[in-house]
């Protein structure tokens, strides 16, 4: 991070690679660092709050002191940038790199690239773009655009033993061959998990994400699911995914007996602790 | 004596046509079907009149029993909110697609087969909708098939073929009587089996390959085969005939359509 700034003034620095080679996970390594004002951007990602990219989500997340900002807000942003800040902006496969509005920007342009691209010096559409290439999964690149479809969830929860099942259905292909998936999605026990597969990389990624426990009622922060691949059947995933949500009254019954045990479980902790500073007493 | 013992067809015709050339190969003299004849598969008329018209005798299975008396099971049936929906899918459709005299001949189905020494149930000699697994407690499969009087339980429902032998079972009992001594009794149970047969229609065990049992009375010796058939034209036909066409690459994927036991401690309570 230090060698990004030398001086101490703000910072851009943008990240583009093929789908599933990591640009998110590569980001958020610097994404702790308290002594600098953090921006996220991921232009192109859409500004509907109904279906808000799973990566700005994550990002705001994960990471709560960075500024997830949207397209609307980054010229703003970029022409009035804080004292030592520092932007990351997360190029999506689907943009035209040679077209970006940002290239004329004095940045850092990083590829996230297979491990054997990275190694070679001939030319690709990453090696005449980027001014540093670094090695991400080792993954293929697809050769051709895939699709790209984007299902917002938020409000839903899903029955567990159901996610499972239309996970592998997903990323096994039956609506179409997957090369990425990436999704929020929302349980009953009130957690919320970040949920990652990429083709050629081992297993579906399961990450509970940190957050205050929704018991209430239907969450209403955002979650919602995306999956890149060819010829993609929609509709069917839709369907799929309607029927693996809880019903308003399976949803209210899940929530009252995880209510009843997490109360259960607080009062036996506030016994334990009591009685420990009783025999240390 | 040979015997061939066959599954949960779920209306696949094609694994059954399959399934009964190799029985015709293997030389069996009879054949012993463990029901659900119907459910999930494109040709649940077709099924029945093949079992029917070569004089196959069958236990009644779980699905034939749905669509004689409607669905009625308790939650045991489906291990996922999206199992329960398309398991109903599944029954609609076949619902309608069945003739009258399919459903009165599934309805004829007795719950258990007698042969000698052997007993043929569909699920458990408890239930159809009972899921005698290969983890079962093994107090609890071994009290199974004494309920029998048989040697040898053959059952399916798992869509998993096992076989697992309950040997050397020593069973103790005391009994303390109001105005006696306390007296105690040993038994020794002779050697039991379960030998679950899997599906010839629906398989799940990776491969959308048909198994079935070949069973030697004389040998007491157990064969499992699996028979490779043209799946596809299965596949076709489920979407063609209108049924969820996910049930055409689960079937592909040798991944059951919806119904899976995952819990070998419970008992159905319909």
């Amino acid at each position: 991070m230090s060698d990004l700034n030398p001086l101490g003034t703000p910072g851009i620095t943008l990240v583009a690679g093929p789908p599933g080679i990591g640009k998110t996970t590569w980001i958020s390594q610097f994404l702790s660092d308290s002594n600098h004002p953090l921006f996220y951007l991921c232009p192109g990602a859409g500004t509907e709050t109904s279906t808000e990219a799973i990566d700005r989500l994550r990002v705001g997340y994960c990471f709560p002191q960075v500024t997830v900002i949207d397209d609307s807000q980054a010229a703003d942003l970029l022409m009035n940038l804080p004292n030592q800040a520092q932007v990351y902006i997360e190029v999506g496969f689907h943009l035209d790199l040679a077209a970006l509005p940002f290239n004329e920007l004095p940045c850092r342009k990083v590829a996230i690239v297979p491990p054997e691209l990275a190694q070679l010096t001939a030319q690709s559409e990453w090696h005449s773009w980027a001014n540093e290439l670094v090695a991400g999964n080792n993954i293929q690149a697809p050769n051709n655009i895939p699709e790209f479809r984007r299902m917002a969830l938020t409000g839903q929860v899903f029955d567990p033993p159901s996610l499972e099942v239309l996970l592998t259905e997903i990323t096994g292909g039956a609506y179409g061959p997957v090369i990425r998936l990436k999704g929020i999605f929302e349980l009953p026990d009130g957690q919320a998990f970040y949920i990652d597969f990429v083709e050629g990389l081992e297993g579906i990624e399961y990450t509970e994400l940190k957050l205050v426990r929704s018991l209430k009622g239907r969450p209403t922060r955002l979650s919602g699911l995306e999956v890149v691949g060819h010829s993609l059947q929609q509709t069917a995933m839709a369907e799929t995914l309607q029927a693996s949500c809880l019903s308003d009254e399976l949803l209210t019954q899940y929530q009252r007996q995880y209510r009843q045990h997490y109360k259960a479980a607080q009062s036996t902790d506030d016994k334990t602790t009591n009685q420990t500073e009783e025999s240390v007493a | 004596m040979k015997l061939a013992v066959i599954s949960c067809i779920h209306g696949n015709i094609e694994a059954l046509d399959a399934v009964l050339a190799d029985i015709d190969t293997q030389k069996a003299e009879e054949i012993y079907c463990l029901g659900d004849l119907v459910g999930y598969g494109p040709y649940p008329n077709e099924v029945v009149e093949k079992i029917r018209s070569r004089g196959i005798p069958s236990c009644q299975g779980c699905w034939d029993e749905d669509i004689v008396d409607g669905l009625n099971a308790c939650e045991c049936s489906y291990p996922s909110q999206l199992a329960e929906y398309r398991g109903h899918l599944a029954h609609e459709w076949t619902d309608k697609e069945i003739h009258p005299e399919v459903r009165e001949y599934l309805a004829t189905l007795p719950i258990t087969l007698k042969k000698d020494n052997l007993c043929f149930v569909h699920g458990s000699p408890n239930s159809q909708h009972e899921y005698l697994l290969p983890s079962m407690d093994g107090f609890a499969a071994l009290e199974r098939v004494l309920a029998t009087d048989a040697d040898v339980l053959f059952c399916g429902h798992t869509h998993v073929p096992y076989e697992r032998k309950l040997e050397n079972a020593a069973l103790s009992v005391k009994v303390n009587a109001v105005e006696s001594s306390e007296t105690e009794q040993q038994f020794q149970v002779p050697l039991k089996r379960i030998i679950n047969a899997g599906s010839v229609g629906e398989p799940r065990h990776g491969r959308p390959n048909a198994t079935y049992i070949i069973y030697d009375t004389d040998a007491a010796q157990v064969t499992l085969r699996e028979v490779e058939y043209d799946y596809e034209k299965t596949c076709q036909a489920i979407i063609d005939k209108g049924l969820p066409p996910i049930f055409a690459w689960r079937l592909a994927k040798g991944m059951e359509f919806a119904e899976l036991a995952d819990d070998p401690t419970h008992v159905c309570e319909r």
